[in-house]
């Protein structure tokens, strides 16, 4: 072969290699949403399963269409704050060549299908908080404004090399404890407090009632779903560089150099930690699952960089944040139903503060970005909670006043899923 | 506000893993170690106690035939 050829081969080979791993970390992470699936209906009552189940579908549904309509344009036309860049999300406008088949792009459909799924996640687990009472239209217009507006605009500050909290504070959240998790949690939290608890959630004395879910081995299997999908969703957050110009290592979204190795490592610890963490803190099957991902999203906007030993202890601390946060909220009659407020909102926030604690010293990985430090995560966790928040209680507020976003006491009483006409178990299991 | 890199420069970098190097990695180790010691003694007590209230044939037949 002549030189030409070779350096053609290997190109290609290169290329096909980046979209085959995409493309794979698309299939495994749509085991996140099984296992939300599961963790979701296993945590409702009987008369509300479907339901349940029903809705968590729907958000996955609704937000491949609409990320594709304005969200993958958002996440790349936005990096400078409100004032869109339109050559930047030229490549982003559905009917560019770019967002189709084109023999000669192999990258952007398996990296929108990557961000897609990201979207999915989001709006998962506000799916989760807001069962047995939220309505289903309500739900999936707020679902769409997590998942494809409110979700890509933190990326694209916060998840983007280009993005403005990135070059002006050197905000560090490789794994998405931010722009993922925190997001999604404020999100739901905005929801929540407009939306209000579950009927028998609370007595006239204020103290709280806990809603037993009908399948507890269905929320932990589902939970362990979830732990096997977020691998797709940390590979996911790696870039693989697809041609020669740019050979060697992977690097992290900001472009810092980094390993898959890393990733595993820490992966593996903090899930570890906060399992262990959260059985420590509660001895409640529920926590300690839940702990899981308490654990890997209170490590994962370090992952690249985490002494794995270390991981392992702030995953701990995370599934020990994650109880004592939903009781906080059950004081202040806030029924989250499966703790994602806490679990996702108040560890992200832990993840963020931890790499400002204790991740200082790493030089800049590009010439004009800060280093990591504590004000830059700070200011980093404020734009997150508001970005989440803001929106979520705005648009439920709305729907409130609108009266469509919570299902009549009546219902409540007979369950969601008269709604959608139909059983979960329609021969023997009665709540 | 830790200092916790053991790099000055990206070029050549090979272990990056925070308190690479140092002490403060075999420190965290030895915290793991103990993180992991603390469930297992609370949850060697809760089973005591449920085996003190239940075992000795006090406690109902449910399991039992496994």
């Amino acid at each position: 072969m002549t030189p030409e050829e070779i350096q053609s081969a290997l190109e290609w080979t290169t290329r096909i290699n980046l979209e085959i791993y995409y493309f794979w970390t698309v299939a495994i992470m749509i085991l996140i949403h099984v296992g939300f699936m599961m963790y979701e209906m296993g945590a409702s009552r009987v008369k509300h399963t479907l339901a349940s189940g029903t809705k968590n579908i729907l958000a996955f549904a609704f937000i491949i269409p609409t990320f594709y309509m304005f969200g993958w344009w958002i996440y790349l036309a936005m990096p400078n704050g409100f004032v869109p860049d339109f050559a930047a999300g030229a490549a982003g406008v559905p009917w560019s060549d770019a967002m189709g088949p084109n023999l000669a792009d192999n990258a952007t459909g398996v990296f929108w299908g990557a961000f897609t799924l990201f979207a999915c996640t989001t709006a998962s687990i506000m799916s989760g908080a807001v069962i047995e009472r939220i309505r289903m239209a309500a739900f999936i217009i707020l679902a769409v404004v997590l998942g494809s507006v409110a979700w890509n605009l933190s990326a694209s500050w916060g998840w983007h090399p280009s993005g403005w909290m990135v070059t002006r504070w050197g905000y560090h959240d490789v794994g998405a404890s931010g722009v993922v998790h925190m997001i999604s949690g404020f999100f739901a939290l905005g929801v929540l407090i407009n939306l209000g608890p579950r009927v028998g959630k609370y007595n006239a004395d204020g103290s709280a009632n806990r809603i037993q879910g009908h399948s507890l081995p269905m929320t932990k299997a589902g939970l362990m779903l979830i732990v096997t999908g977020f691998f797709g969703f940390f590979a996911a957050c790696l870039i693989y560089f697809g041609d020669l110009a740019t050979p060697g290592q992977w690097t992290n979204i900001y472009g810092g150099q980094t390993t898959l190795s890393a990733f595993c490592f820490n992966i593996l610890m903090s899930v570890a930690g906060g399992m262990i963490g959260g059985y420590a803190k509660t001895r409640d099957p529920f926590w300690m699952m839940s702990g899981a991902l308490c654990g890997v999203i209170s490590a994962a906007a370090g992952l690249d960089l985490w002494d794995p030993s270390f991981a392992f202890c702030i995953g701990f601390a995370g599934g020990v944040i994650g109880p004592i946060a939903a009781g906080i909220l059950d004081r202040f009659k806030i029924d989250d139903a499966v703790g994602a407020v806490s679990v996702h909102g108040v560890c992200g926030i832990w993840g963020l503060l931890a790499v400002g604690i204790f991740m200082g010293g790493y030089p800049s990985h590009a010439e004009g970005v800060p280093p990591i430090s504590f004000g830059g995560q700070f200011m980093g966790m404020l734009v997150m909670f508001l970005i989440g928040f803001v929106p979520g209680y705005v648009l439920s507020y709305i729907f409130k006043v609108c009266g469509i976003l919570r299902a009549s006491e009546g219902v409540q009483h007979i369950g969601l899923d008269v709604e959608i006409q139909n059983d979960a178990y329609p021969e023997q299991i009665k709540s | 506000m830790f200092n916790s890199s053991p790099i000055t420069a990206w070029e050549g970098a090979a272990a990056i893993f925070t308190w690479a190097g140092s002490g403060g990695a075999v420190l965290w180790f030895w915290v793991m170690v103990i993180l992991c010691l603390i469930p297992i003694v609370t949850s060697l007590r809760a089973e005591n106690a449920a085996e003190r209230a239940h075992g000795a044939g006090g406690g109902s037949a449910a399991g039992a035939s496994g």
